[in-house]
């Protein structure tokens, strides 16, 4: 009996945690793009309903028919927005910590308001999952675990490789990685701080755009408010945790996904315990990824102070301090 | 010259005015420049209002009236006051060390919820149960924060994002106490905790408004008093100036940053208490802090750490937000109100460094002008950055 539960919730949290979490692994991933080179953009949360609201309006009222395009929508919406806030932080030098959490206010509000007429309207034109058939469909778990739309592979696999390999294997990277730690000596070799600063913060912003997009156009797959429900500041927290490295984040990502799908398993299933009822459970199960977001944060940087250094968690050094030439 | 000195001269060429970075900037600019960015970005908002198609004079116009119209309205502007006072207050004091707390709104329900508990299950005489209550509330929000703290002083684990992700457990632990645990199970329509019976005694003259309103303004005196006249708040200063430096002196920095962070969750805790103890506002649901710990935390960026600032900007605030309600009535969403929201914060970043910059005539190069040329600078400064959010 019980190990029948463990299988079942297993197979369960395989199936959903890897789509649950492929939009904060996208915000993540935009956001350790913006961080790297000393960005810090809170506005992650708004980011996310300016991606999924365009898709939405081009999905249902510009009648665009490829999710690919209306992706592509959503991205360039929510590069807009980071243009936005990365000249304010960037070109302005105004503090990104109220900025980015005014983009993240402005973001919510102003994508619940476009959102208004499209509650809860079912979107048709959706991504696909990438399934061969044959043998392998057979099996659950291998399904589960393998076939999912392009979106997924693209997160989990693509960008993760993609961003490794740029900042550790480049010149490029290095350089990126010197305007986020030592913004003077970058500059001093002729590298534009002002202008990769924004370019990149804008690039991460049409990243998470992309996870917003993904929300609305595989994941819900309609339009509701609040679309992000906190993901915006997961993906942030998931930065963290990562110490700003990008396969790190994959497993960040994938241990909220498992939290949520754990509350959406027990709460599918009817699940209590002994001393506790199924909905009661649900209620405590419902805290869970935030509180087990949290103590990965906490576990590395204690294991620092302790002494048993796992591996670095340092945040770029000029994180969040606008760089400016008079004051080098 | 800075991007932002090369592109604003850049848009001065044919005039004959120059930026120029300030050398010193005092507190009082810094304040002047921040409130300036605040109307201008609510001038950017009135103009985007315009553009979309809604009349934002008929807005404004409706938001005075219902403010100030009525003894009414401007009790409710201070009932809405005092939560987003102690979030604030809250804030402001973590803000004088440079830490974000950006979990306000979390303690203050956290507050509200241990305030509940007390309340629906203790019996004695009102006072006594009231006090108990706020104690109750002020430990629970301190508690609250003891993980951020803790991490931000001894392991530097950023505070903005462990304190943000307390909020949503506080308010999965609200929910769980409203339709779980704490459920009025007489109540049908608003699923909610039980109502505690207890009351603050209402002001003199006020139809709803209770002493609850003296508790913020007192310790925004008490706070303006410390760091005016004591050593501690000298040292909180200085860790906010410079944290190594501070080390150096000897002053015990990690102790230091976690109890001011125990003491910004135990305000916020006791708003929370507050808000529990108004009449008509005695059980707890969901939706029991409106956007408290985020509209404090507004107040606290406009007023820049200032206390006396925060009880000013507060009522602004707070007069916003009660336009907002009053306004929905009115057909106008709240989502709007959010995102005017984000363009005043904008506005009050953008304003903050424009105190920073003045401009000069060309052919006085140089010379250190006089508050002409100064007074002049800032307002079309901070409204043309507004411009941009």
């Amino acid at each position: 009996m019980i190990l029948a539960i463990i299988e079942n919730a297993f197979l369960s949290l395989i199936g959903s945690a890897i789509p649950a979490s492929a939009v904060v692994m996208l915000a993540a991933t935009g956001a350790m793009l913006g961080e790297r080179v000393g960005v810090l953009n809170l506005g992650q949360e708004g980011l996310i309903g300016i991606g999924a609201v365009y898709s939405v309006i081009a999905v249902l009222s510009w009648g665009v028919e490829s999710p690919w395009v209306a992706m592509l929508i959503g991205m360039i919406a929510a590069a807009v927005a980071g243009l936005i806030f990365a000249v304010c932080v960037v070109a302005f030098r105004a503090s990104q910590v109220l900025v980015g959490l005014a983009l993240a206010l402005g973001g919510i509000g102003l994508s619940n308001q476009l959102g208004t007429n499209r509650n809860g309207t079912p979107i048709q034109t959706l991504f696909r999952e990438v399934n061969p058939g044959g043998v392998l469909d057979d099996n659950d778990l291998v399904s589960a675990f393998l076939f999912h739309d392009p979106v997924v592979y693209i997160a989990y696999i693509g960008l993760p490789v993609v961003l490794w390999f740029a900042l550790f294997r480049t010149r490029h990277g290095m350089n990126m990685r010197a305007v986020g730690e030592n913004p003077a000596a970058a500059d001093a070799v002729g590298v534009s701080v002002t202008g990769w600063r924004i370019f990149y913060s804008v690039l991460g912003a049409a990243l998470t755009g992309a996870g917003g997009a993904y929300m609305v156009l595989s994941f819900t797959p309609t339009w509701s408010p609040d679309i992000a429900r906190g993901r915006g500041w997961i993906a942030l927290a998931v930065v963290i945790f990562a110490g700003w490295r990008p396969g790190w984040a994959v497993a960040g990502a994938l241990l909220y996904g498992s939290m949520i799908s754990l509350d959406t398993t027990a709460q599918a299933r009817g699940w209590g315990l002994p001393f506790l009822g199924a909905s009661d459970l649900s209620f405590l199960l419902s805290m869970l990824p935030y509180v087990v977001t949290l103590v990965a944060i906490l576990i590395p940087a204690g294991a620092v102070k302790l002494g048993r250094r796992v591996r670095s968690t340092a945040a770029p050094a000029a994180l969040a301090i606008p760089y400016s030439r008079e004051e080098r | 010259m800075t991007p932002l000195g090369a592109i604003s001269n850049a848009a001065l060429t044919a005039t004959p005015w120059r930026l120029e970075r300030r050398l010193e900037v005092d507190a009082r600019r810094t304040a002047t420049c921040r409130i300036l960015g605040a109307v201008g970005a609510l001038a950017v908002a009135g103009i985007l209002l315009l553009i979309t198609g809604r009349n934002a004079f008929w807005i404004f116009w409706q938001a005075l009236d219902a403010v100030f119209g009525s003894q009414r309205g401007i009790e409710g502007v201070i009932l809405r006051a005092i939560p987003i006072l102690m979030t604030a207050l809250g804030v402001a004091l973590s803000l004088r060390m440079k830490v974000w707390n950006i979990g306000s709104d979390g303690q203050f329900l956290i507050g509200a919820l241990a305030a509940v508990g007390v309340g629906i299950h203790v019996d004695g005489p009102g006072w006594l149960v009231l006090i108990t209550m706020a104690v109750a509330a002020t430990l629970a929000g301190a508690v609250w924060m003891l993980v951020p703290a803790f991490a931000r002083a001894y392991w530097d684990v950023n505070e903005i994002i462990t304190t943000l992700l307390l909020n949503f457990v506080a308010l999965q632990l609200v929910t769980w106490s409203a339709l779980g645990f704490w459920r009025d199970k007489a109540a049908a329509v608003i699923q909610s905790t039980r109502e505690v019976p207890f009351t603050l005694a209402g002001l003199p003259g006020a139809q709803s408004v209770t002493i609850a309103l003296l508790v913020p303004l007192v310790i925004a005196v008490v706070l303006w008093w410390v760091f005016r006249s004591t050593t501690i708040g000298y040292e909180i200063d200085t860790i906010g100036g410079n944290p190594r430096a501070a080390g150096f002196a000897g002053i015990a920095v990690p102790r230091r940053i976690m109890v001011v962070m125990l003491f910004t969750g135990a305000i916020a805790g006791l708003g929370g208490m507050l808000q529990l103890s108004a009449p008509g506002a005695q059980a707890m649901n969901a939706g029991f802090s409106a956007q408290f710990g985020l509209s404090g935390f507004i107040v606290a960026a406009l007023a820049g750490a200032s206390f006396v600032g925060v009880i000013v900007g507060g009522l602004f605030i707070a007069a916003m937000f009660y336009a907002g309600l009053v306004l929905q009535t009115k057909g106008l969403s709240v989502y709007i109100i959010f995102a005017i929201y984000g363009v005043i914060l904008t506005g009050i970043a953008l304003g903050e460094i424009a105190a920073g910059y003045r401009l000069v005539r060309r052919d006085k190069e140089g010379d250190d002008d006089g508050g002409a040329a100064e007074s002049a600078a800032v307002p079309p400064e901070a409204e043309r950055m507004g411009g941009n959010s």
